[in-house]
């Protein structure tokens, strides 16, 4: 299968870019056909622009290349990773861009006059993953509700087909976790990525 | 009261900067000292820059970012006025909290915590005043990101007593023109009683 592995994090030696890392080594392993786009590496535009905004409703809502680019990718895919940290309790800004204006009509779904629904567009994708590393403890994360992790495993999965499969991997409470903590995520990573099939 | 309004979409002829005119009217008119943060016509760079991410533990805020710190330390009421899209909060509003919301500003992190502590006790009420593509449960089947991540993430740093309002209009792609007057007259309501 093909698999598009998205990373947000501005510190390319942080811990989140190791983790995709772990994750594209995971799914090569498994025989998968991946990319890795690298949202700020890419430059890739943090906020939906009035030109975007008015194309948004009309037959073609894809005007700027790097959205343009990010849409081919995920309409080839049948795997879409997500790696961030978590902060706030959502994914970080950037993040938030890449949703807003690729998984929009067209690409994630299609707008149907007169409904209050919209119909899914991405039948083609049969697992979203989601890898995020949180500051706080899980107890303080789940009390506040983890947005980020809602809008990846339930927004997003509205518009994917009826089997798809979620998978949610989270290291908590960063601050406390030392060297070897760290290195048993990176391995959890790769080994559950290698074995998605 | 000090009120600091939040707006935040590209499109200066949507509804939501319709929304945005009744609530600044609206509290104008009830003696209320109130400044308007518009993040798009401000240009603001919503995506933390990597030498921001490396020096977070270290209090303040970029130079070019100064005022809009000033602004949520100056308040004693937030209005948030934005589109809900993905369930949540649009990018640039996400950006704003990710670079404004620093440490030194609105959190601290004492020696020996394991979570943050506010500092924003100066804010006693927190309202959001939002418009939905699709309907209430279909928002419900989402999770309500950006009003849980406003309403639990921020308000923790805010003072312990503060109220909220969440004032949300739902079936932008379908409802009618009676139903947006509605909401608008709605809105008014809530904050000419501020």
């Amino acid at each position: 299968m093909k698999a598009l592995v998205v990373v947000a994090h501005p510190v390319r030696e942080s811990l989140t870019h190791n983790a995709a890392r772990a994750a594209v080594e995971g799914l090569t392993t498994a025989g998968h056909d991946v990319v890795l786009l690298d949202l700020y590496g890419e430059g890739f535009s943090a906020a939906m622009s009035p030109a975007e905004r008015a194309a948004y409703h009309t037959d073609e809502p894809l005007i700027a290349h790097d959205a343009i680019r990010a849409a081919e990718l995920v309409r080839s895919s049948q795997i879409l990773v997500f790696v961030y940290p978590t902060w706030w309790s959502d994914v970080p800004a950037i993040m938030r861009a890449f949703f807003e204006r690729v998984f929009i009509p067209t690409v994630a779904f299609e707008l149907v006059p007169g409904a209050t629904k919209v119909q899914p567009a991405m039948q083609h994708v049969r697992h979203i993953v989601g890898i995020s590393i949180y500051g706080s403890p899980w107890v303080y994360v789940w009390t506040i509700r983890d947005s980020g992790r809602r809008m990846i495993t339930r927004a997003l999965r509205l518009c994917t087909g009826r089997k798809t499969r979620t998978t949610w991997l989270a290291l908590y409470h960063i601050e406390r976790a030392d060297a070897p903590v760290r290195s048993a995520f990176l391995e959890r990573v790769e080994a559950s990525m290698a074995a998605l099939s | 009261m000090n009120v600091l309004v939040v707006y935040c979409h590209p499109d200066p002829e949507s509804f939501i900067a319709a929304a945005r005119c009744v609530v600044v009217d609206t509290l104008k008119r009830g003696g209320h000292e109130v400044r308007v943060e518009d993040l798009y016509a401000d240009g603001f760079q919503p995506a933390m820059s990597a030498d921001e991410r490396l020096t977070h533990r270290e209090p303040g805020v970029a130079a070019e970012l100064q005022h809009y710190a000033d602004d949520l330390r100056w308040c004693e009421a937030i209005v948030l006025v934005y589109p809900t899209w993905w369930s949540g909060l649009p990018a640039m509003l996400k950006g704003w909290v990710d670079r404004v919301w620093a440490r030194g500003i609105a959190w601290d992190l004492p020696a020996g915590a394991s979570t943050v502590r506010g500092r924003l006790r100066n804010v006693r009420r927190l309202a959001i005043v939002t418009s939905h593509g699709s309907s209430r449960w279909v928002n419900w089947l989402e999770g309500q990101c950006g009003r849980f991540s406003v309403m639990r993430g921020l308000r923790v740093l805010c003072h312990p007593l503060t109220r909220t309002s969440f004032l949300a209009i739902y079936a932008m792609d379908s409802n009618g023109h009676d139903d947006r007057r509605r909401f608008l007259d709605h809105v008014e309501r809530r904050f000419i009683s501020w």
